[in-house]
């Protein structure tokens, strides 16, 4: 049987000697440069609004060009969202971006997202919205770089679930009659 | 038992085949195929061939280049550290030119980006072809997941290294001249002179 394992070995050594590719493979992998975290679900009453925060995380070593990059020719960070019909998703702000130099840059500041950021958005529901759970889905579209080289547009998707409940009761509603102080103290 | 082992010898057996068959025959042994593996293995490979436009809207081929040692560069607009080695390019350009250097920078902006590729290399004053790439080509050469990707062509056609990222001048000026010892110098191509511009 060791004999068999040992004949094994010498079969599949050279396979992998001949030509290197097969095990190793200099070019950069595709990592995700640009990740998410879960997003609680949004409570809002039909016919009312929450703000949102959607964080997102730049892999170390990355960065990526903020929403108002410092030249025309960069991309920018854009996120875009498709709600579900009665739920809207408006006033998508975007963190200011840092300025920095890098080594391919000494003299040009680039503006750009590295670590944690956050773009914040309001969540709006219809005053009709039936009670229930909605799903909004979105893209974050990005490009990154390191200190060394540039990588092709990359979109992550974005997902974030909105509870709607029924419509809080205004107005002309009949209050309840002033109760004794000593009760509420 | 016995009989257990032998079953896993004729499995490994036929896998370790089936590994060496499907590499050889996967691999590009004419100029039109598709290159990947790491730098070592693509050593000495064919560089693919391909027909791209350059901005006047002339095919450029790289086949037609056979002959001359080729520094195949890509780029795009939206990348500053392409934009760092353009000027070395330049004066590379102008160097190693008479000796039989060709530069060739390929485009990867998306979409229909002639007009923005165009203003860019009119403003950088790129003094050598400029082509617009597409999916396909980006295929042939692995990918070209980091820009800038360069690949050095020898003068028989043959990739003598690829560099991803930007490097510095003395490391592209030291694969051009490996670039230019690869290969029997020809006779200039004479469409190497219209993709120089």
């Amino acid at each position: 049987m060791r004999f068999l394992i040992a004949a094994l070995w010498l079969t599949l050594i050279p396979a992998f000697a001949q030509d290197p590719g097969l095990l190793e493979n200099s070019k950069p992998k595709a990592t995700q440069r640009v990740t998410t975290a879960p997003i609680a679900p949004v409570a809002v009453h039909a016919g009312s609004s929450k703000q949102v925060e959607l964080p997102f995380r730049v892999a170390l070593g990355y960065h990526i060009n903020s929403h108002k990059p410092t030249s025309e020719l960069l991309i920018p960070t854009v996120l875009s969202v498709s709600p579900p019909t009665d739920i809207s998703v408006a006033k998508l702000t975007y963190p200011a971006g840092e300025d920095r130099t890098f080594p391919f840059s000494p003299d040009e500041k680039l503006n750009v997202y590295t670590g944690d950021f956050a773009l914040t958005a309001l969540v709006r529901a219809a005053p009709t919205t039936p009670p229930g759970r909605y799903r909004v889905h979105g893209t974050l579209k990005y490009q990154a770089c390191d200190d060394r080289a540039c990588y092709p547009p990359g979109k992550l998707p974005v997902a974030f679930d909105v509870r709607v409940t029924k419509a809080a009761k205004t107005g002309r509603t009949r209050r309840n009659p002033a109760q004794s102080p000593h009760v509420h103290q | 038992m016995k009989r257990d082992a032998t079953v896993i010898v004729v499995v490994v057996l036929v896998i370790a085949g089936m590994l060496i068959a499907g590499k050889h025959l996967t691999k590009p042994q004419t100029a039109g195929a598709s290159i990947s593996g790491s730098n070592k293995a693509i050593k000495g490979q064919p560089a693919p061939d391909f027909q791209l436009m350059d901005l006047d809207g002339n095919t450029v081929r790289l086949a037609d280049l056979r002959g001359k040692a080729v520094l195949l560069n890509f780029w795009a607009t939206w990348c500053p550290p392409c934009k760092i080695e353009m000027p070395w390019f330049v004066d590379l350009q102008k160097q190693y030119g008479p000796q039989g250097l060709q530069i060739v920078g390929v485009a990867m902006d998306e979409g229909n980006a002639h007009d923005a590729v165009a203003k860019f290399a009119k403003e950088m004053g790129l003094n050598y072809a400029v082509l617009l790439g597409n999916d396909r080509v980006a295929d042939q050469y692995g990918g070209v997941d980091a820009l800038p990707t360069t690949y050095y062509i020898g003068r028989d056609g043959k990739i003598v290294s690829r560099v991803f990222g930007l490097v510095s001048h003395g490391e592209i000026e030291d694969n051009i001249r490996a670039a230019l010892k690869q290969g029997p110098a020809m006779a200039q191509a004479s469409t190497a002179t219209t993709a120089a511009r």
